[in-house]
């Protein structure tokens, strides 16, 4: 297949065609930030083209495969690691809000990765949620993703007041750090309405585990609509499965299929979908004591690609990261504050009244 | 299945029927959600669930939900006469001006916690066609923890059976909390932490240890149970007899009405709650709030000069001789006592 028949803009077909690639193979093995320098387009056009020449490549070589006998990889295209690390190096993150939380994340919460966050009750795992709902949706021009948030909630936790709250603190932060940069106040503020912060959160309150497995089963469809969606939230992945469910090994079944449905939306909504599982905690009765663990279960515990646990220390929280691909264990305090998540500074320390 | 529009979502509370209180709680109870009202025997948590069973009914410009409440009990018998003492100090709900404010308390005693979930399965057509006439929007459930303490041995396989019945019950409840809009309350004793040793609790919410008459408590049925609530709010209560030996000659002054105990309501973990507290009295008129003027002041030790001020705050603010005008409904009752 050639160059020139690829669905792309014709613009960036003369650009293709200028710096000399005719053929999809000479495509193959690029880069999207090589691409974006060498035709000096922007980062995120240079993926678009990639991703349809991809998408071309694999239907030529499914159809040369079935003549040939179908290899394995004929449909998945294998990666090599540096593309691989050039794309993660591209992924964008969604900040916490608190520096030292992002700083041990490695710049907030990744994209196309599935996070589990675990802890006791009370201790901000849904102040969390509605803080990443919120920040994910700060605008491109201003350091954000510019996305919209999905928010499963299955406890009937998430406030619409603090979700104000939140995002009412998010837009004038925002709105500080950049009237310092002199950018234009209004056309700042046209983009950040409080209105619009809330409406971009679409919110599925779900009262029974089928409902989760029809919403999550419903979500793939409901992505290819709703584009711009760049996180997923499901708080939590398990409170309905601890009621009802007295065949273990089927429950154990049921997760690891949601969660490999969950990775496979990662992943396949590739730089757009980070899936955040919130985890509530339980004791695990082990050689005779009882000691705190995660719910649902060791073989859950394969089920996420990152595992990070909010704890008390003292009268600080702090959160740690139990378990990533990439990061070292590393753990980081941060406070809740009424504006939302932030940095844990010691006027954030309140007074005691007990 | 569609998302729901955050804006379009209603976000009704229901008054506890102080507006001090209330502000404690963000203006009340939310709708939709499970609030746990977690205390000892004595701490005023039956007198304030019963207090916000009557504020259902008030209108929504007095902070209720012009609707009836449904009050669980497990604890026999029901408290019928504390019940129609506060009734008096309620109007009729002006949706139907005939009927008494007692009307529209829907009672039901349960023993098990089987039996519980049985009544709670039942529920939902009891809320689509409300016996009083009006729409139920308040179900109390006091308390949760008398049917769990009673049945279940401490070991392995009735603890597991006991926290998927937790689960089971604020399963349901939540369910209908969001179906039909209502706010859920239970209530919850404590029980007495044992020994200093970290490892073997858990910190749950803002406060590293909640103490009730000198103790150090902590709400029963354990970490499973902590999970299936929403918002958890902690009644204590502090004998000020402890302190009066030293003063005696000062401690004449106090007046019997208030008796010697203070009260202190805190927000353990709520969603869309800070930190904070809020004392309060229970008089015959009610929960009442009081104005915080020691919020750094250690309740183990109060000096007795601060308990003068604090006692004669309340002395001015809500004088005894005020005579309980039972046409008037609380929180105006409240108010202008406040102005």
């Amino acid at each position: 297949m050639e160059i020139s028949n690829l669905p792309i803009s014709p613009s960036h077909r003369g650009k293709l065609l200028a710096a000399g690639y005719t053929t999809l193979a000479s495509l193959s093995s690029i880069s999207p930030v090589q691409l974006a320098q060498e035709l000096n387009i922007a980062l995120q056009e240079a993926y678009d083209i990639l991703k349809v020449t991809s998408e071309s490549r694999n239907f030529e070589s499914c159809n040369e495969g079935l003549g040939e006998g179908a290899s394995l990889f004929s449909h998945s295209r294998a990666k090599t690691a540096w593309d691989m690390l050039s794309e993660e190096r591209s992924l964008r993150h969604i900040t916490t809000g608190s520096q030292k939380f992002d700083a041990i994340l490695g710049g907030g919460i990744h994209c196309s990765e599935v996070t589990e966050i675990g802890g006791a009750p009370g201790i901000g795992k849904t102040q969390l949620g509605i803080q990443l709902a919120v920040n994910v949706q700060i605008p491109v021009d201003y350091g954000g993703l510019g996305g919209k948030a999905v928010y499963i909630d299955t406890e009937g936790s998430f406030m619409v007041e603090r979700a104000y709250q939140i995002a009412e603190a998010c837009i004038s932060n925002t709105l500080d750090k950049f009237n310092f940069q002199g950018m234009d106040m209004r056309a700042c503020q046209e983009k950040m309405q409080l209105n619009n912060f809330l409406s971009n959160i679409f919110y599925f309150r779900i009262c029974s585990y089928t409902e989760q497995i029809a919403v999550i089963n419903y979500l793939e469809k409901f992505l290819e609509e709703q584009k711009n969606v760049k996180i997923i939230i499901i708080d939590s992945i398990t409170f309905h499965f601890r009621q009802d469910f007295d065949d273990l090994a089927l429950r154990t079944r049921v997760l690891s299929g949601i969660s490999l449905k969950l990775m496979k939306l990662a992943k396949k909504y590739c730089l757009s979908v980070s899936v955040l599982l919130f985890n509530q905690v339980t004791t695990k009765f082990t050689e005779g004591s009882f000691q705190l663990t995660l719910a649902l279960g060791d073989s859950w515990s394969h089920a996420c690609t990152n595992r990070i646990i909010l704890y008390w220390n003292g009268d600080e929280r702090h959160a740690y990261i139990d378990k990533s691909p990439s990061l070292p264990s590393a753990a980081a305090p941060f406070s809740v504050t009424c504006e939302g998540i932030r940095d844990a500074l010691p006027q954030y320390k309140r007074a005691r009244t007990t | 299945m569609r998302p729901q529009n955050l804006l379009e979502l209603p976000g009704q509370k229901c008054t506890v029927g102080c507006p001090l209180l209330d502000a404690l709680l963000g203006g009340g109870l939310p709708c939709g959600s499970v609030t746990e009202i977690a205390g000892e025997a004595g701490a005023g948590k039956t007198q304030l669930c019963l207090q916000l069973a009557l504020c259902a009914a008030l209108p929504p410009s007095h902070g209720g939900l012009s609707a009836a409440s449904l009050y669980i009990h497990t604890e026999f018998p029901f408290p019928l006469p504390r019940l129609r003492r506060l009734a008096l100090l309620f109007p009729a709900p002006a949706a139907s001006p005939s009927s008494s404010s007692l009307d529209h308390v829907l009672v039901r005693g349960v023993h098990t916690a089987e039996e519980l979930l049985a009544v709670l399965d039942r529920l939902g057509s009891v809320l689509q066609r409300p016996p009083s006439g009006l729409p139920v929007k308040l179900v109390v459930v006091d308390s949760i923890a008398a049917i769990f303490r009673s049945d279940f041995d401490n070991n392995a396989a009735d603890l597991r059976r006991r926290s998927s019945l937790f689960f089971a019950i604020a399963g349901r409840l939540k369910e209908q909390a969001a179906r039909f809009g209502h706010s859920v309350v239970v209530t919850n004793q404590v029980v007495d932490v044992v020994g200093s040793d970290a490892s073997s609790s858990v910190r749950v919410g803002n406060y590293e240890s909640l103490w009730s008459s000198g103790r150090r408590v902590c709400p029963a049925l354990g970490l499973s149970w902590a999970n299936c609530v929403n918002s958890r709010v902690f009644l204590s209560r502090f004998e000020e007899r402890a302190a009066k030996d030293m003063d005696q000659e000062e401690g004449s002054c106090v007046g019997a009405e208030f008796g010697k105990t203070r009260r202190r309501m805190q927000v353990v973990f709520a969603p869309h709650l800070p930190e904070s507290s809020c004392e309060f009295v229970i008089l015959k008129r009610g929960v009442l709030g009081i104005q915080d003027q020691g919020r750094q002041e250690q309740q183990a030790s109060p000096t007795s000069s601060r308990r003068h001020s604090w006692l004669n705050k309340i002395a001015k603010r809500l004088p005894i001789s005020a005579g309980i005008d039972a046409s008037c409904s609380l929180p105006v009752a409240v108010e202008a006592t406040l102005g």
